[in-house]
């Protein structure tokens, strides 16, 4: 029974804490966060004991497993307490803010005795699994150009609103299409040069529009998009993909097969699949310490896709193409 | 314990999806098949990797259950040979092609005391589930309408053969629609008015038709059956329900989880779907209800209630006039 530590109770800690309910040879053991409501809310949900730091975790507490998700510029320090502390890690993506915390995180993993893993969720979503399988059976030949779109809801809330401080979140690219960048170098392999747009800072501050245009070794052309807005939507992804041979086009719009009209409104259930995507990936981290091999994604797979990423920014700041 | 299957008769496409869904479990093993037409069967059961048997009576010797996947006409011949040798039995809807063969394949296998379970797989699709829990909620209050749809491609062989299918589009779609409808509302229908006809292809059977129906409680439903779907057409069909309740309606699209792929090389545009496979599902309920010595989840009598509609649904065409069910 791997006894799991969560450490930061927001967004992305609460649907861990929900998805390792899910994860059988897993018990959620302990939750950690600053915010005393959090806390508060981490003890009522699951009648669990609620502590204020990693630390203190790690010193009252019996735990295998952190599970980090803390906002983006604290994961480093707090995946070097939980190796100190000899733990198994999941930490959430993106890896790190900076490429120089994501390589002090590659070098803090590399030989260590207990597993490192990164959540990279969308590879573990059915509809982008089959996509990829469909494309190493060959049905569109030669992949050509792929073009993904993430967004179009309402911008995410975080503690003490970080994810619109862009020195901590690093703003939709980062924080948001750094999904379909590692989706596509999941596809495609290494990518060559980056060339990319976004709309921070010619509109308010929660609204970001971005554009990142790829080449990738292997020759394919991509087109990585997504939005944060302050109007009221629905989120939704795209995918299209054309090769020698044909297309795979994907648009979760149109995949949601259950749609309610009541007094509360117009309610569509996104994919109601019996797997819940989180709990895979937990699942994968569990199965990976049993079996003692690494999981599906290590944190130098989750560094080369923050490298991406991280010159998509710097192409956007510099308005010049970069080339990895 | 390891639950024994074999196949009577490969006639029914679904009988490789029910076989793939088999293999995948640790707790049963697929024996074999019979199948009256040994070319067929041969083939089919080289493609399961299963042996074929040319005399039925073997196969049942070694077997605890069967599953039936014949012409629709002939589910009461195997149905009551499988019981007489105390076999379960999972059945291929629609039960049979007359009330007659229905209820004797339920006598059957009340005598021989073994368990019968129609195959309506559709039960399974984890958003039908979904919307049953939902309505079980009562999230939109008391259900007042509903509209159905199950478009199919026309499927051709046997399926166009009034004998051995005992009805074209309106038997072989109206029953999956029905049987959802009464496990969500636990209700009867009690009368059928249809318009029936063969329009869309040249086939000797009905290929298209509408139903309008009335269920206890005053709750008013329509379902579309029609083999509606071009040759063209990215998949087989749909099952599309619009649920309209005293505080809101849901719009269910059962098999809306997929996505689209072009081919040129095969000239062909298909969707491929990413959802939960509904067999397994099936298979799981059938299985455990082996193990287990449960009752069925979806019986006989389920079975016979949605064929009554069915039969009735063509007896309305018929007479022009609605028809009430008892």
């Amino acid at each position: 029974m791997i006894r799991v530590g969560i450490v930061g109770y927001g967004t992305i800690g609460r649907l861990h804490a929900q998805a390792w309910q899910e994860v059988p040879g897993s018990k959620l053991a302990v939750v950690a966060d600053c915010d005393a409501a959090s806390l508060e809310k981490a003890q009522n949900d699951w009648n669990l004991p609620a502590v204020a730091s990693v630390d203190e975790m790690l010193e009252k507490y019996d735990v295998d497993l952190i599970d980090i998700c803390v906002p983006t510029p604290l994961h480093e320090s707090v995946m070097r307490r939980a190796i100190e502390g000899d733990k198994h890690v999941f930490c959430e993506k993106p890896l790190a803010r900076s490429l120089e915390e994501g390589q002090r995180m590659v070098e803090l993993s590399s030989g260590y005795q207990q597993k490192v893993g990164i959540g990279h969720v969308v590879r573990f979503t059915p509809a982008y699994q089959k996509m990829r399988q469909s494309i190493k059976d060959g049905e569109v030949g030669e992949p050509g150009v792929i073009r993904t779109f993430r967004g179009g809801s309402q911008f995410p809330m975080g503690y003490q609103n970080w994810f619109a401080d862009f020195d901590q979140s690093g703003g939709v690219i980062l924080d948001l299409l750094i999904h379909d960048l590692d989706y596509c170098r999941w596809l495609f392999g290494d990518v060559e040069r980056v060339y990319a747009q976004s709309t921070r800072g010619r509109a308010e501050e929660q609204l970001e529009h971005a554009m990142i245009v790829l080449r990738f070794k292997n020759g394919v052309i991509g087109h990585v998009e997504g939005s944060w807005t302050n109007f009221p939507g629905q989120f939704y992804t795209r995918v299209e993909m054309a090769g020698t041979n044909g297309l795979i086009s994907f648009d979760s719009r149109s995949t949601e097969p259950i749609r309610t009209m009541t007094a509360a409104g117009v309610r569509l259930q996104v994919g109601p699949t019996a797997v819940n995507p989180y709990a895979l990936e937990l699942l994968d981290m569990v199965e990976a310490i049993k079996e003692d091999r690494e999981p599906l994604i290590t944190p130098h797979d989750a560094y080369e896709t923050l490298n991406v990423a991280l010159a998509a920014l710097e192409s956007v700041r510099t308005g010049q193409v970069v080339k990895l | 314990m390891t639950v024994k299957i074999g196949f009577l008769s490969l006639a029914h496409m679904h009988a490789h999806s029910y076989a793939r869904a088999l293999q995948n479990r640790t707790d049963c093993s697929l024996v074999g098949v019979y199948d009256p037409d040994q070319k067929r069967g041969e083939a089919g059961a080289k493609g399961m990797n299963t042996t074929f048997y040319s005399d039925p009576l073997e196969l049942l010797a070694q077997v605890d259950a069967v599953i039936i996947c014949s012409e629709n006409n002939r589910h009461r011949e195997f149905t009551e040979l499988a019981a007489e040798h105390g076999c379960h039995i999972l059945c291929e809807k629609p039960i049979a092609t007359t009330l007659e063969d229905g209820q004797a394949m339920i006598e059957a296998c009340q005598k021989h005391n073994v368990k019968l379970q129609i195959a309506f797989p559709v039960r399974f699709a984890t958003p039908v589930m979904r919307v049953k829990e939902m309505l079980d909620q009562g999230q939109i209050g008391d259900v007042l309408a509903i509209t159905g749809t199950n478009h199919g491609q026309m499927p051709g062989g046997w399926f166009v053969d009034p004998v051995l299918a005992g009805g074209g589009a309106v038997m072989d779609h109206t029953v999956h629609v029905v049987d959802l409808i009464r496990w969500f509302l636990g209700k009867e229908f009690v009368s059928v008015y249809a318009e029936v006809d063969q329009m869309l292809w040249d086939v000797d059977i009905d290929d298209c038709g509408m139903l309008s129906m009335e269920m206890e409680g005053g709750i008013i439903v329509t379902q579309d059956p029609s083999w509606s779907r071009p040759r063209t057409n990215p998949t087989w069909g749909d099952v599309t329900l619009e649920i309209t309740g005293t505080k809101g309606v849901i719009q269910l699209d059962a098999f809306a989880q997929n996505f689209m792929v072009y081919d040129d090389e095969k000239k062909k545009v298909s969707q491929r779907s990413f959802a939960e496979d509904m067999d397994s599902g099936l298979i799981d309920v059938f299985i455990t209800m082996i193990k287990e010595n449960r009752e069925p989840s979806i019986t006989g009598y389920d079975g016979l209630k949605a064929l009554e509609v069915a039969l009735a649904a063509y007896e309305s065409a018929r007479l022009k006039k609605p028809i009430p069910i008892n």
